[in-house]
């Protein structure tokens, strides 16, 4: 009898993996392969993709637009990683030193990261624009405005600075979580051999967080690769293309120049690049650190 | 770190970190108060002056559905396809995740591989073959083609897994003494022993379905089927000018979050593994 009952258990299991699997047959094994088969035709939405070779690579190996947009996502990064993490970090700090308002602060913080993408670009869209509240605080201090959304130099910077203000709070829990696994034993001895607090900070606590600092290098590549709603709503890509990112390329090429093929291809070269800068910075960032 | 005694340090920190949660609010805070305002006066008031009012709201609801911009629709577009596929998800991640954590069957590690290579995979990837698959299924400008694609999650999965995991396996037996099925054993223990998982899987998979922007964009031309993130940035593209009813549209779409996220705050820290205290 209990044989039995386990005899069906286990295949009332492989029935339930069995269903989930074929659901995902279809809609995730069965797309990656029309990725494979398209990046590699000439098809543009009707008829039969024709085998096209490495056309479609040829065409974006030369498509200056690509690459400008990859260029942007460096450009993105280069602003955003040093801006988000610093800010992460202070906020991990500061939130050591809060009582009992912790969960509220953090609540605060994580409200931008659950915002809905659409909405909080039109409200920064507005709350940037040359009349709008924060170049009216720029102008009423300091007697200047800047054209945030308007001028390819400060376009990039805008959209990084609302990326940020969206995972500050989620990113910094992840790094508070780990200063809290740092025992406190270690900073004991330190104070004891008379160690300054920067070089605590340099040789203690980045190198203890070292798991949560690259969990946050990243989430931030993957956001960096994704992104798409923020550049989009705010500035379509522009000005002069300056925010133009891989994803609108991508959208672009497949539903407004009709080219899905190529923009197949794109997001395979554009996954590429995103895990292999993972692995990049992973090799040279990540350490076993172990507390003995 | 404890600190028991502040210094003047720890309470010059303590009123820095203060006063920076509440600049974060500030955009919210802005989208708020604008929508109740004129659009004159928006930008010519300060964030609590200036006369309030609910016009920006009738507005989006009555003068915009006679734009061609039916709001009132679209926020029902967009409940009705979050709350599908929410409810979606939570039932399949709940059983597949039970049969991977407490049932030994055959190939159960291979599913749990299956699940970390397709989370690894990034999801933007699918986006183009997706929409060949569902206009291949004629469903381009339906319900279908918004909830279809998101009926399971791997992640979900994955995610209430790992804390199924840790249910200890004494109750499941004793309810099998007392000849409870699979689905009293889902619904009757492991759902209410773990909650907090739940609560989570749901909050992001309805955010993720409320805030999706790119592929609704893609699958819906039509107005009437087009959920309130796509509606309410057509709309803000052509009539950008009126940004009074633009602020009204972005608290409609942000405001079923916002409730969810204050309701579920509870759930939402202790799944963050964090001991906020």
């Amino acid at each position: 009898m209990k044989l039995f009952d386990r005899v069906t258990e286990a295949q009332v299991g492989a029935a339930i993996a069995i269903g989930f699997l074929l659901y995902n047959l279809v809609f995730w094994a069965y797309p990656f392969l029309w990725l494979a088969i398209l990046s590699l035709s000439d098809w543009r939405f009707f008829g039969t993709p024709s085998y096209a070779g490495l056309d479609n690579l040829f065409f974006i190996l030369q498509d200056p637009e690509f690459w400008n947009s990859m260029w942007n996502v460096a450009r993105f990064l280069l602003l955003y990683i040093p801006i988000v993490l610093t800010c992460s970090l202070a906020f991990a700090f500061g939130l050591q030193f809060i009582g009992r308002g912790k969960a509220f602060i953090a609540l605060c913080f994580l409200l931008a990261n659950i915002s809905s993408g659409v909405a909080y670009s039109l409200v920064f869209t507005k709350i940037y624009s040359s009349t709008g509240p924060l170049n009216s605080f720029l102008f009423e201090y300091f007697g200047f405005k800047i054209p945030w959304l308007t001028s390819p130099t400060f376009a990039m910077l805008a959209i990084t600075l609302v990326v940020t203000w969206k995972f500050v709070g989620y990113y910094g829990l992840i790094l508070y979580s780990g200063l809290l696994a740092i025992p406190k034993e270690i900073y004991d001895a330190a104070t004891l051999d008379n160690a300054s607090g920067f070089k605590r900070l340099f040789k203690i606590t980045l190198p203890m967080l070292n798991a949560q600092i690259i969990m946050v290098l990243v989430f931030a590549i993957t956001v960096g690769f994704g992104i798409f709603t923020e550049p989009f709503m705010m500035t379509g890509g522009g000005p002069l293309d300056s925010t133009n990112m891989p994803q609108i390329v991508m959208y672009e090429t497949a539903f407004k120049r009709l080219e899905p093929s190529r923009a197949a291809l794109m997001a395979i070269i554009i996954a590429t690049a995103s895990y292999l800068l993972i692995k990049l910075v992973r090799k040279i960032f990540e350490k076993n650190v172990e507390i003995v | 770190m404890a600190f028991k005694k502040k210094s003047i340090g720890a309470w010059c920190i303590t009123l820095a970190m203060y006063a920076l949660a509440i600049t974060w609010l500030y955009p919210y805070l802005w989208m708020i108060t604008s929508s109740l305002k004129s659009t004159e006066e928006i930008y010519n008031t300060g964030l609590f002056e200036g006369s309030f009012s609910l016009d920006n709201f009738v507005f989006l609801f009555d003068t915009a559905e006679k734009l061609n911009r039916p709001f009132m629709r679209a926020l029902f577009n967009s409940f009705f396809v979050a709350v599908t596929v929410t409810c979606s998800v939570l039932l399949t991640s709940a059983y597949v995740a039970y049969a991977m954590a407490k049932i030994d069957f055959k190939g159960r590690k291979q599913l749990e591989g299956f699940l970390i290579f397709q989370m690894v995979l990034p999801g933007m990837m699918l986006t183009i073959p997706l929409f060949v698959l569902i206009k291949q299924f004629g469903l381009i400008d339906s319900y279908a083609a918004l909830i279809v694609p998101t009926l399971m999650s791997g992640w979900g999965v994955y995610m209430m897994s790992q804390v199924f995991k840790g249910t200890p396996n004494d109750y499941i037996d004793a309810a099998k003494l007392d000849s409870a099925n699979i689905h009293q054993i889902i619904f009757k223990l492991m759902i209410p022993l773990n909650k907090s998982i739940v609560a989570i899987v749901a909050l992001f998979t309805f955010t993720g379905a409320w805030d999706n922007f790119m592929w609704p964009l893609i699958v819906i031309s039509d107005v009437d089927k087009m959920p309130l993130s796509v509606l309410l940035a057509t709309f803000s593209k052509q009539y950008g000018l009126y940004v009074g009813p633009v602020m009204a549209g972005a608290v409609l779409q942000t405001l079923p979050l916002l409730v969810l996220f204050i309701v579920f705050r509870k759930y939402f820290l202790q799944g963050m593994s964090l001991s906020l205290k």
